[in-house]
């Protein structure tokens, strides 16, 4: 279909594509300034002669965080939360969500009722605190990891896409003497691939980025690396020892953009390539209402 | 009889069982989670009625009745956090739920289509960024002494420099524009799954008829994504109160507490930082109570607009 080159359609999408280029200009140069204030020198910084480009380029800030133990510490403590808590997350998730998938399945519908009100009340923070604290989870690493194992929002998008699996198929491998658990593992599970993608993604996201469990229920030296930036940024940790003599509040800035760098960086460069399964995931939930 | 499908009509109870043994045993582990780490905490909740003695288990000691009720009903911090969260929740209603749905209409009429995923794609991803890291960004960049924003107003209008994250007057502007940096991309997926379900014939007809661009907008877009609108805003209304509570803890300063202390930071103060569990505890449960009658509310309306409640 020709569009009509109206006058006023021309000044249209002058305004569309103004209005996009405003986005990704605002989405983009946050990271761009971090990243170029990551790169530049003390002496460019509190000159402010930085801007979207590096001023006198070096990695010295990304070398002294490598040299800052505390840094490489919380790097890994949050790669262990991620991958062990999304692999718990996914196994629970999953052995929860098939059997819920059977509409006809007895007290199927009571549980989902469960499911369903536990979104909209749920014990609040000093409940939940003192439940973490009464089964000695404080000062663990499971603190970080078991309440929030099933996220009811990821195993309802689940349940809708188990749903989505004709029977047939489960009926042939009953036929072929497979039990439920081997149908899960065998007929499911490789059918899934997408949605567990998403859930996947969305609960390795959660764990990537939580900070506020580890402040109420880590010691230091478990802290996720997300603990660790927001304790740097409101000085509660020192990067001053690694920063050597030089001012240091400056020094900490080219120091704490290295740090947002470093710790934003496998969403970033991740993103591109996994963000068809995000989406994926929205859409999966918009159906459902 | 079918194999593999919950029948349970013809069945009796242990040749059910017998069948389908196996569902409930998958299940036991997951359930049994979800009971302790979901329902208990829940049932924790009476706290709010009992005294918490340290060291003598978290369902407290004894009865107390309403007492810490109505000691924070006569709690000036009590109401001013109340307000607070009002206030915040509305102007961030006001300003981000029309944005996405725009943004969305902008979107639909990029016609260069690598541009527009180019555009899509790009404002999805500070969805996934922490809020540590975005609050840490937004630091740097409205700092006083180095950040590049009071740099250009000083450059430009020769301004004095403004310690923005300190100062209560731009407390809430900053959480709503955050929010609107964070999630318009986002939340415009929705919007835009619903206008690419609008016929073209729509837009063939009315281009024939005359009508720019601007005309289809207002008499085909958007009458025809009304639904979608309203689901959306009941769903917004039903979770009105909940802001973003990591978001306003980080960016929260002494300065600022006029203005930012919400009634989560508050409950975090009282019952984490001053362990008053039971104090704390009564504070959070008035406020879950005032979100389920939102979300109650917001299921009658939904009912009554659409016929059919969301959940």
């Amino acid at each position: 279909m020709k569009q009509y080159k109206t006058h006023s359609n021309r000044i249209f999408s002058l305004v569309v594509n103004l209005v996009m280029l405003f986005s990704l200009f605002a989405c983009l140069t946050p990271f761009l300034y971090m990243l170029s204030l990551s790169f530049s020198s003390p002496r460019a910084i509190i000159n402010n002669e930085v801007f979207l480009f590096p001023k006198e380029f070096n990695i010295e800030s990304y070398r002294q965080i490598f040299t800052y133990p505390n840094f490489f510490h919380a790097y890994g403590n949050t790669l262990f939360y991620t991958i062990v808590g999304t692999a718990i997350s996914l196994c629970l998730m999953v052995l929860f969500a098939y059997p819920l998938s059977k509409n006809k399945l007895k007290g199927q519908k009571m549980i989902m009722k469960l499911v369903i009100f536990s979104m909209f009340f749920t014990g609040g923070l000093i409940p939940n605190y003192l439940l973490v604290s009464s089964l000695h989870l404080v000062n663990t690493r499971w603190a970080m990891l078991i309440p929030f194992a099933i996220n009811q929002f990821n195993l309802i998008l689940l349940i809708n896409f188990f749903k989505t699996i004709p029977l047939d198929l489960e009926e042939a491998a009953i036929i072929d003497g497979l039990d439920y658990f081997g149908i899960l593992r065998k007929v499911i599970l490789p059918l899934s691939g997408a949605a567990l993608a998403t859930v996947g993604l969305y609960t390795a996201v959660f764990f990537w980025n939580d900070w506020f469990n580890g402040l109420i229920y880590l010691k230091s030296s478990q802290f996720p690396v997300m603990l660790f930036l927001r304790n740097i940024v409101t000085g509660t940790s020192m990067v001053g020892d690694a920063a050597g003599a030089g001012d240091k509040s400056t020094i900490a800035i080219s120091i704490k953009s290295a740090v947002i760098i470093t710790s934003t960086l496998p969403i970033i460069v991740l993103y591109p390539f996994l963000q068809r399964y995000f989406v994926k995931g929205i859409l999966i939930g918009a159906v459902k209402g | 009889m079918k194999h593999g499908k919950p029948d349970g009509v013809a069945l009796s109870n242990r040749t059910y069982f017998a069948r389908y043994y196996q569902l409930y045993l998958m299940m036991v582990l997951p359930l049994l989670y979800f009971l302790v780490f979901k329902y208990v905490p829940m049932f924790g909740n009476i706290l709010a009625f009992r005294r918490y003695r340290p060291g003598m288990g978290p369902w407290g000691t004894e009865w107390v009745g309403l007492q810490y009720f109505k000691r924070f009903w006569s709690d000036p911090a009590f109401w001013r956090a109340f307000r607070n969260t009002l206030v915040l929740s509305l102007l961030n209603l006001i300003v981000n739920f029309p944005i996405p749905i725009l943004f969305a209409i902008l979107v639909n009429e990029v016609r260069n289509l690598a541009f527009k995923k180019v555009v899509q794609t790009i404002s999805y991803m500070p969805r996934f960024i922490s809020t540590v890291v975005v609050i840490a960004i937004l630091g740097e960049l409205l700092s006083p002494s180095s950040g590049i924003f009071n740099i250009l107003r000083q450059k430009i209008f020769g301004s004095e420099a403004i310690y923005f994250m300190n100062d209560s007057k731009y407390f809430r502007m900053i959480y709503v524009l955050v929010d609107t940096w964070q999630y318009t991309g986002w939340t415009a997926i929705i919007y835009l799954a619903a206008i690419s379900g609008i016929s073209a014939d729509l837009y063939e007809a009315a281009t024939i008829d005359g009508a720019n661009k601007t005309q289809q907008i207002f008499y085909i877009t958007i009458p025809s994504i009304m639904p979608t609108i309203m689901v959306m805003l009941i769903l917004n209304v039903g979770r009105l109160l909940s802001l973003g509570f990591e978001k306003v803890l980080l960016m929260y300063t002494p300065d600022n507490s006029m203005v930012s202390d919400i009634i989560d930071t508050l409950v975090y103060r009282t019952g984490l930082a001053n362990q008053n569990y039971s104090y704390a505890t009564a504070i959070g449960l008035f406020s879950g109570i005032i979100g389920i009658i939102l979300v109650a509310g917001r299921n009658t309306m939904s009912k009554r607009l659409t016929g059919d409640g969301i959940y």
